[in-house]
């Protein structure tokens, strides 16, 4: 299965969690998405959001990998 | 010597056959079109510029792209262009509904400007629905905003709210509120009904033929019932019972949580109570028992 990308690095709280919650909403259960963030606050709040909305996830360096639950 | 020299040709030849062919074999899988790469997401089909305006109720765990794309699609009437329609249509129309119908026979008076916030001094004597329709084009311009300057009465209602799919009832009198809420069941379209005096209010969702109409949990007017008309309200009394029927009416079109039906909500804003009051349907409704 092919893992779709996303690149919120141009945006700031909420749009980075909002636009990562909208790909996720377009994508099937168990499909993965990874998300390419800057440093700093999105990479603290994508993956606690992620995780609250009760999807799996996993940060490599600025990439977070989120399993669509 | 010819036959040497074909032989040699031949060995030359049957040589770089078979170096072409180990080559081929030792050589890599030959390139491939390369794989499309997955497309990007769509978000839904909502836009960059919807996805930032409506950022906040995107965001919410209950709303998402289904329900943006539900509101955006419906078509919602406001009956009257005063206190209860301020909030309801600013808040239908900042949350993007996708046409908003609002109809008021009168024009904006002095006295409307306390408790009416979608008009200001200079609209006096505008119409009020023109007035209204102007300011809600300016909050979202994707919207469809269509006044009506025209009253709701028995013999125009079932025009008025052929192909609506939800009707929010602000008129301020019970025989707007019954003609509303017999051409809804009528026809089969969900109605917020909500009524607001002084520092009490009220707010119902209807769907006609599951849940109680309005008729059902008010089977008659009061006898003495006074209108705001003759009697007093505070502005932001009306201010919360609208917001609440804006709520209410976001429910109905996107399903998000369950409306206040079988039943109303009565708020008391001077001690602050709120009560859920029962209501169940009638048999013998004369504008739902046969439903």
């Amino acid at each position: 299965m092919a893992v779709r990308t996303l690149d919120i690095t141009p945006y700031t709280c909420p749009m980075t969690w909002v636009r990562t919650k909208l790909a996720l909403e377009a994508l099937a259960p168990g499909d993965e998405l990874d998300v390419r963030c800057r440093p700093g606050e999105a990479l603290e709040n994508v993956p606690r959001s992620a995780r609250e909305a009760g999807h799996a996830v996993t940060v490599d360096g600025t990439t977070i990998r989120i399993v669509r639950a | 010597m010819s036959d040497g020299g074909a032989s040699r040709r031949g060995f030359f030849r049957d040589l770089g056959k078979a170096v072409a062919s180990t080559r081929d074999a030792l050589a890599p899988d030959p390139p491939r079109e390369p794989a499309p790469p997955p497309p990007p997401p769509d978000f839904g089909g909502l836009s960059d510029a919807e996805i930032e305006r409506y950022a906040r109720q995107l965001v919410l765990p209950e709303w998402g792209t289904a329900a943006q794309l539900a509101i955006s699609e419906a078509n919602v009437l406001v009956v009257g262009a005063g206190a209860l329609a301020a909030p309801v249509a600013t808040y239908l129309v900042g949350a993007g509904v996708g046409r908003l119908g609002i109809l008021d026979p009168d024009d904006v008076e002095l006295s409307n400007l306390h408790r009416q916030t979608l008009h200001f001094t200079p609209d006096l004597g505008v119409p009020k629905a023109e007035s209204a329709a102007a300011k809600l084009r300016f909050l979202n311009p994707d919207v469809i905003v269509e006044p009506y300057q025209v009253r709701l009465e028995e013999e125009n209602a079932a025009a008025l709210i052929e192909g609506q799919d939800v009707v929010v009832d602000c008129s301020d009198s019970f025989a707007t509120r019954y003609a509303v809420n017999a051409a809804c069941c009528a026809a089969g379209v969900r109605l917020v009904e909500a009524g607001v005096l002084g520092l009490q209010g009220m707010v119902m969702s209807i769907k006609p033929g599951r849940t109680a109409c309005y008729r059902c949990a008010f089977p008659a007017a009061p006898a003495d019932a006074p209108s705001c008309a003759d009697a007093g309200v505070l502005g932001p009394a009306a201010g919360v019972i609208g917001s609440l029927q804006a709520l209410e009416a976001m429910k109905l079109v996107t399903g998000v949580a369950p409306a206040i039906a079988d039943g109303f909500l009565q708020v008391d804003l001077a001690s602050g109570d709120f009560l859920r009051v029962h209501a169940a349907r009638r048999a013998d409704c004369p504008d739902c028992g046969k439903l």
